[in-house]
């Protein structure tokens, strides 16, 4: 009699967690076996579920337009934005990579020219250093254009802040 | 287009996507802020702000996962944030094993006379929400995303981010909490046969 009570209210709290399905496939076994033989039971478990329902059933409440229109804007602002900064990301990237290829294919293509740093003094040196300033000139305009994009997407930042 | 597909497309910075998954989950997600704010214009800036996170942390929003939880999740933080700044009472956390939450269990164990029966709909639904609405938000929340969201309880553990055995523990304490304060306001009224 008293295993038969125990079992009982063992059921009975485990009754609410039922209706909200968070039973484990024992504990559900436990409780079917349970309310075969138990009016009083299933009748509790039928006022939980009467709960649950009700609950599932409650009204939603719903945004107006303007709200989800104001929201809206805002999200595809941000949305934006932060596109543009991820494209500026990669941009500056590639350029701070083409600036290194530059820098490293002059030192290379200096080399080849001139046959090392010693034959700038020879006579075909007028030559090859206009080359290696042409190039050199090309990586510090390349490293000019990254500065000013960065510096203006700092700026554009700035003014969303 | 799918769930899946507009997640996709927002992450790639598509605007149709934005609006898309605005439109889909706008009713939800006002609702579920409405639950742990209570207040129309909070949820309605809230709702604003969870929009505009979106767009800020979509890029890292890993796919293998469900966008779902994700984004209760956070608008959930955005919510309890802003409970953090105005409202620090209402965080407060229930009694773990308190012998309210024990009293409130065994009450309900015991024979108790059936409460409501043939009320009209619209006033049950009134009492209910007004019932939901008393408890703390950790209940309530999880009462919200269970039953009105239908959110699996994997799902609420991680809009959450507690154990699944914290969930099953509030979802329970939930329901025992709103059904005695239910049955102690409308001594005499049986839900039975209203589901």
């Amino acid at each position: 009699m008293d295993r038969q009570m125990d079992s009982h209210e063992q059921i009975r709290k485990l009754l609410a967690l039922a209706v909200a399905g968070a039973l484990g496939s024992e504990e559900e076994q436990f409780v079917a076996r349970h309310l075969e033989i138990c009016d009083e039971c299933s009748d509790e478990l039928e006022r939980w579920r009467a709960l649950a329902g009700g609950l599932r059933r409650l009204p939603t409440p719903q945004p107006s337009a303007a709200v989800v229109e104001r929201a809206r804007a805002q999200a595809e602002s941000r949305l934006t934005e932060e596109m543009e900064h991820v494209w500026h990301r990669v941009v500056m990237l590639s350029l701070v990579l083409y600036a290194w290829i530059l820098t490293s294919l002059t030192w290379y293509l200096f080399r080849l020219i001139t046959g090392g740093l010693l034959a700038r003094f020879e006579p075909g040196f007028n030559h090859s250093w206009l080359l290696f300033a042409a190039f050199t000139s090309l990586v510090w305009a390349t490293g000019g254009v990254a500065a000013v994009l960065l510096g203006r997407h700092r700026q554009q930042e700035r003014k969303m802040a | 287009m799918g769930l899946e597909n507009e997640v996709a497309q927002l992450r790639r910075g598509d605007l149709d996507a934005l609006s898309a998954l605005l439109l889909r989950y706008q009713n939800r997600l006002y609702r579920y802020l409405l639950r742990i704010v209570h207040e129309q214009a909070e949820a309605e800036d809230l709702f604003q702000q969870t929009w505009v996170r979106v767009a800020e942390r979509i890029s890292q929003f890993d796919m293998r996962r469900s966008f779902e939880p994700w984004l209760f999740a956070l608008a959930r933080n955005l919510a309890i944030d802003h409970l953090r700044r105005v409202r620090p009472s209402s965080l407060d956390e229930p009694a773990g094993t308190t012998e309210s939450d024990i009293t409130a269990g065994e009450r309900l164990a015991s024979n108790q006379p059936p409460v409501l029966d043939g009320i009209l709909e619209r006033e049950r639904a009134e009492r209910l929400a007004s019932a939901l609405e008393t408890l703390p938000v950790s209940y309530r929340e999880v009462l919200s995303l269970r039953f009105e969201e239908e959110m699996k309880l994997e799902e609420i553990a991680e809009v959450l981010a507690v154990p699944l055995s914290t969930v099953k523990t509030r979802l329970r304490r939930g329901l025992e909490r709103m059904r005695l304060t239910l049955e102690s306001k409308y001594p005499g009224e049986d839900w039975k046969g209203q589901n």
